[in-house]
């Protein structure tokens, strides 16, 4: 009667081997021999590397000899088995060494991976894809920045060496208006204050070129302290008032006394200046531009412009923040602009950890809400 | 600096002699595989045990995908630990890629080597024209497929690592017991700076003597390596071991003991 142990053995669904501590073949049952297509015969007292692929030779020797030897048992390894014929066989194996007959024997398990591997060399190949695209695309950013920074810095260099000789044309011009060389006639008068105009658009266009530049290369620096807004709003309203009463607008600012952003107190005067200009720029006469300030629901506080001028389409509403972005590109030529003031505006809201955006209607008017952090209330009687 | 290395290498030194023995670990394992070496020696020298960076349980954080990418790194490691400790009149016990890396090392700092063992060595692994290094390229790019493969199921290698930065104390007892724990990510990347390496022409600077213990079956180090090492070093013994296999000082302790004893008393007789 054949022995049951021996037969489940031989006939188990997996390779079973032993061997040992020679790394002499002691057992290989009958499945195993099947698989590889060896007789009996060819493998039992051979070593066990023999029907190991090369690279699992290396392996057994570097690192599932050692395992055994220390740990006397090893899980989930796997190896590239090699049949008679040279084809590869890849298993998972769990081996464990025990003391058998007072000697050492190495007991393995062997079990063949076909679908598993195909899904494991699938996720390998998108392991490395993915990292290649993260490689690439680390490269592109990094290209990317480095263009917009040398991009930046030339904007600032040429920025100011057109300056210079700007100055020296506003500053001949108004000593020949005065007279230093000789009587100045009327016409020739009206000739030099275009020339005046042209070089305080030019020189403005520069100088905002520059701030842009300056900007976008980070080379800003924000003196953040609490700001009492109406304090702001009032500081820049004398630059205002001769626009708003020669276009006769109604105007109207609502800013409690006590509300204080963390901001840089020079950068929030400018944005709020652009606002206002921009505003009474568009609005045309008996129209009405208004401040209104106060506290968002997110520790915010906000300073909202709102005018009933022409308005801004649907499509622009983002785009108006964009440099070199006009409305309408033919007014823009009488409304004197550079269309850098918004982009300009955001990005100085932005460095202050704050943030600008737009609302409007065509033909009704726009709302522009500039948003800051909150400050700490300012003690009376201090500025 | 001292203690950064230390604890860095999971440096250990024990033994009641004065000359200190450096016992550097292959590819694949750490300080551990010396462990059926060390005592019978440990009454007669300083015993030096510790982990490369990445392997064992050396300090992972302090892995430099850069340095390690060639031997020439994992020399750095032995120099540290030589200088940390401030080691001289050392005997050099290197088991595999380590034969390379204290070869290496010598040839940096020679007058703080006394002896060179170097354990079933290879200065290339990959077959050159007439040299015989026992493989092919492809049969270095199987292994390394076969490495790969493993990072998805590599439950024993992995699991200690894991285990480590866990930072669990209640496995604390599981982790001593955790031998061999090697992160795949690195061990992939030393088997890269091991079997691709060539230091065959660093052999002939060497000035320190040295012994080779060439293993009689041994499928990663083959006797025609340890005949060529033999060959290119200056003063060596080249020993031919009954041992087989790649790992004679775990499989054969006896005999791997005995030889560099022999030895030992030879060198410090002449």
């Amino acid at each position: 009667m054949p022995d049951i142990t021996t037969d489940l053995i031989d006939n188990a669904p997996c390779g079973f081997l032993s061997f040992g501590d020679d790394g002499k073949i002691a057992l290989v049952n009958a499945t195993l021999l099947a698989r590889l297509g060896y007789e009996r015969s060819e493998l039992e007292g051979r070593h066990v590397e023999s029907i190991f692929a090369v690279g699992s030779r290396i392996f057994y020797q570097t690192h599932f000899f050692p395992l055994l030897k220390l740990h006397g048992r090893a899980q989930e390894i796997f190896l590239l088995l090699r049949s008679k014929t040279g084809e590869d066989v890849g298993v998972l194996t769990n081996a464990a060494r025990h003391e058998r007959d007072g000697q050492s024997a190495t007991d393995c398990v062997f079990i063949e991976v076909v679908e598993r591997r195909k899904f494991e060399h699938a996720l390998l190949e998108a392991r490395e894809v993915a990292q290649q695209a993260n490689v690439e695309l680390e490269q592109q950013r990094h290209a990317a920045e480095e263009a917009n920074q040398a991009k930046s810095s030339f904007l600032a260099v040429m920025s100011h060496e057109l300056r210079t000789p700007l100055n020296a044309i506003g500053g001949y011009v108004q000593l020949i208006e005065m007279g230093v060389h000789g009587p100045v006639t009327d016409a020739q008068k009206e000739t030099l204050a275009r020339i005046d105009r042209s070089q305080r658009h030019l020189l403005r266009l520069i100088n905002d070129v520059l701030n842009l530049a300056r900007i976008e290369s980070g080379r800003v620096d924000y003196v953040v302290e609490p700001v009492l807004l109406a304090d702001v709003v009032g500081s820049i309203m004398p630059m205002v008032e001769p626009q708003i009463e020669r276009k006769k607008l109604r105007f109207k600012a609502e800013v409690s006394p006590d509300l204080v952003a963390d901001a840089d107190r020079e950068k929030v005067q400018q944005i709020l200046l652009n606002l206002l200009t921009n505003a009474i720029k568009f609005t045309s006469e008996g129209g009405s531009v208004s401040i209104e300030g106060g506290g968002s629901p997110d520790s915010q506080v906000f300073l909202r412009v709102t005018d009933t001028g022409t308005g801004i389409p649907r499509d622009m509403l983002e785009k108006v923040f964009e440099p070199f972005i006009q409305v309408d590109a033919s007014r823009s030529r009488s409304t004197e602009g550079t269309g850098l003031g918004l982009a300009i505006s955001r990005d100085l809201a932005r460095g202050m950890k704050g943030d600008l955006n737009v609302e409007s209607t065509m033909g009704a008017g726009s709302t522009f809400q500039l948003f800051l952090p909150r400050g700490r209330q300012l003690k009376q009687g201090l500025p | 600096m001292r203690h950064d290395i230390v604890k860095r290498n999971n440096v250990t030194v024990f033994g009641k002699g004065t000359q200190p023995m450096l016992f550097a670990h292959g590819f694949g394992c750490d300080q551990h595989m010396w462990r059926f070496v060390t005592p019978a020696f440990e009454n007669d020298y300083r015993i030096v045990l510790f982990d490369y960076v990445g392997s064992g349980e050396s300090d992972l954080f302090a892995y430099d995908a850069d340095r390690y990418s060639t031997l020439e790194g994992y020399a750095k490691d032995v120099l540290d630990v030589i200088r940390a400790l401030d080691l001289r009149d050392i005997i050099f016990v290197g088991h595999s890629v380590s034969s390379m890396i204290g070869v290496l090392a010598a040839n940096e700092e020679p007058d703080r080597f006394a002896q060179l063992i170097l354990i079933g060595p290879s200065p290339r692994y990959i077959n050159d024209e007439e040299y015989v290094g026992g493989f092919e390229r492809k049969d270095i790019d199987g292994l390394f497929e076969m490495m790969d493969s493993n990072f998805i199921g590599w439950a024993n290698f992995l699991a200690p690592a894991i285990i480590k930065n866990a930072d669990r104390p209640e496995l604390g007892e599981e982790l001593t017991e955790s031998f061999c724990s090697t992160d795949p990510v690195i061990a992939r990347r030393f088997a890269q700076a091991t079997f691709l390496a060539d230091n065959r022409e660093d052999l002939a600077r060497v000035t320190v003597p040295s012994l080779i213990l060439q293993c009689s079956d041994d499928m990663v180090a083959p006797e025609q390596v340890g005949e060529f090492m033999n060959q290119r070093l200056a003063s060596s013994t080249l020993r031919v071991m009954k041992a087989t296999g790649h790992c004679p000082h775990m499989s054969h302790p006896d005999e791997t003991i005995a030889l560099i004893k022999e030895y030992l008393a030879t060198a410090s007789a002449t």
